[in-house]
């Protein structure tokens, strides 16, 4: 513990102030009363809420299309993002470090690039805009967070429980499932959630996979900022923004696992 | 953000010890279905995508199966060459910056209590998960013509201030917002590493605070600063909705262009090969960054 100067205690408050100001302005005008991109210290107004789930476009891109491809995405990545991570931090083999390197590859390569290689990639075959092309993609962007987390859990958990219950007769796939697997139980659901995140707020991806069908609701945003919408953006802005702290918020308090990566 | 695992203090500290690792050849399988997702959806993409970028435009049929590089050659002259070099100095400006308003914020955090940690945590990563799209929103409410900035002053007498929508200002300062967390995590990940008592030694020794910063903090947390930079930088060269809301026509990058190419004017040649050169870029800029932090890396103290 340490005593901070006054300068360096106000740099520090300004700088969160200017991380968190755009968010908190989307929320204040997701409240205003009029139809202007503004916020009005006047009134408050629920009515662009309204509007979001009495309309058709916000409503079905959240419920019927990025809720449930976020909820794909990070099952997919969970599965077979864990069966990585237990290969990688248990077993040895010849051309692990290799692997390692590779299997980090979907943060090193830019999201819009990743997008646009998909993009190409599936029009050979007529298969872009499905529900099939954006969960692959994004259970692609997912794993790398996924991997992360289970590892560090693997990791903190180490061998020897493992190896205690070999040595009173459980095979090492019995092992794993009855004693390891309970212990790794909120890593794997903090994997999930960041899956689920950045499924649910990708925008860079879904901009070249999406399809008129599988508008996502970022990308729906999107659309409605270029042409000149109303606050029905900022109010689906707020909920997904609602819904992202939450889940920080679950990880963070929950399941005790340490937000910086 | 994806790219905010890339350099993770919760791997550094896990490779630090050496893992109990068995030997078990059957159980590398464990790896293949993420392996096969790999080569399926991320390398033969890219391998389509570096073919179509030597394919010729055709009018009719998008593309031509005869090979060219006059692709290549139209990237590296005029216009396209000139938005490269813009999306560069937007992404150094930003990086520059984030060093700047990052080293305080990351001291802070690997100094201050746990509990206010776990704040700060929670306001820093927070954001990084919330739509860039929606922070590119907030960033046009604050800066508009009409936005908040300009509204206020207004109201307390000065008139409007500001007018830097649709200006690279304006694209750097919302792609800060994008990447400071990034560029603080990592510093936050080597400051941490720095005991307390080498900053009092140095105090004592007559060192005032920028100098106990210079001397001591700084050189060894520049592993930390390599990956920040290395991030801030990749992160900011490569963005569409940034600049598409933020920078308007004025302050268009690779990517806005990658991006109508591909879904706009249908030239998918021209937009793989832009794409390739981006590509090529990143793995520059990552390999050398690599190179010279390795250079720079020095034992962890005890």
């Amino acid at each position: 513990m340490k005593r901070f100067s006054p300068m360096l205690k106000a740099v520090i408050v300004l700088t969160f102030a200017a991380i968190l100001a755009p968010i908190v302005v989307v929320i204040g005008v997701s409240f205003n009363p009029t139809s202007s991109f503004s916020v009005n210290f006047g009134g408050m107004s629920l009515r662009w809420y309204q509007a979001f789930f009495a309309g058709d476009t916000f409503a079905k891109a959240l419920f019927r299309i990025s809720l449930p491809i976020a909820l794909a995405s990070a099952i997919c990545a969970t599965l077979i993002g864990a069966l990585a991570a237990i290969a990688i931090v248990r077993f040895r083999f010849a051309g692990k470090e290799l692997l390692e390197t590779a299997f980090m590859l979907p943060l090193f390569i830019p999201s819009i690039l990743l997008g646009a290689a998909l993009y190409l990639f599936f029009s050979r075959f007529n298969a872009g805009g499905t529900y099939a092309s954006l969960i692959i993609g994004h259970t692609l962007l997912g794993i790398p967070y996924v991997i992360r987390v289970v590892s560090a859990g693997l990791f903190g958990i180490g061998t020897t429980v493992e190896e205690a219950a070999m040595s009173l007769g459980c095979n090492r796939v019995t092992a794993f499932r009855k004693v390891v697997l309970p212990l790794l139980r909120s890593s794997l659901l903090s994997g999930a959630i960041f899956a689920f995140m950045v499924s649910f707020s990708d925008i860079n991806l879904a901009l070249f996979v999406s399809g008129p069908n599988t508008t996502t609701m970022p990308l729906q945003i999107f659309s409605e900022i270029v042409w000149q919408g109303d606050p029905t953006v900022a109010a689906a802005s707020t909920i997904q923004i609602v819904l992202v702290s939450s889940l920080v918020l679950l990880v963070q308090k929950a399941f005790r696992v340490r937000l910086a990566f | 953000m994806p790219a905010s695992m890339r350099s993770t203090s919760a791997s550094s500290s896990a490779e630090a010890e050496s893992p109990r690792t068995v030997p078990g050849k059957p159980w590398m399988w464990l790896a293949a279905p993420y392996f096969l997702l790999l080569l399926a959806f991320l390398a033969i993409p890219l391998a389509n995508l570096g073919l179509i970028s030597l394919y010729t435009r055709s009018a009719s049929a998008i593309w031509s199966t005869d090979l060219t590089l006059q692709n290549y050659r139209q990237v590296f002259d005029g216009y396209y060459f000139y938005l490269i070099l813009r999306t560069l100095r937007i992404g150094a400006v930003t990086t520059v910056c984030c060093v700047v308003l990052g080293y305080p914020l990351a001291y802070f955090l690997a100094r201050c209590s746990q509990r206010a940690l776990s704040i700060g945590l929670f306001l820093l990563v927070m954001p990084l998960m919330v739509s860039t799209v929606i922070r590119a929103f907030g960033w046009m409410v604050i800066l508009g013509k009409k936005g908040v900035i300009n509204t206020m002053s207004q109201a307390l007498g000065f008139g409007p201030v500001i007018n830097i929508m649709y200006t690279e200002t304006a694209v750097v300062i919302g792609l800060i917002q994008i990447v400071l967390p990034l560029m603080v995590m990592p510093l936050m990940a080597a400051l941490e590493k720095v005991p307390l008592y080498l900053e009092e030694a140095s105090a004592n020794l007559g060192a005032r605070p920028l100098e106990t910063f210079r001397k001591v903090l700084l050189p060894l947390s520049l592993p930390g600063l390599f990956s920040g930079i290395l991030l801030c930088f990749t992160v900011s060269v490569s963005v569409v909705v940034t600049p598409a809301l933020l920078g308007g026509r004025n302050a268009r990058m690779i990517g806005n262009e990658i991006y109508d190419q591909v879904i706009a004017s249908l030239n998918w040649p021209m937009a793989s090969s832009l794409s390739m050169v981006l590509i090529a870029l990143t793995f520059v800029i990552v390999a050398g960054g690599q190179r010279v932090g390795k250079r720079f890396r020095r034992e962890p103290l005890r």
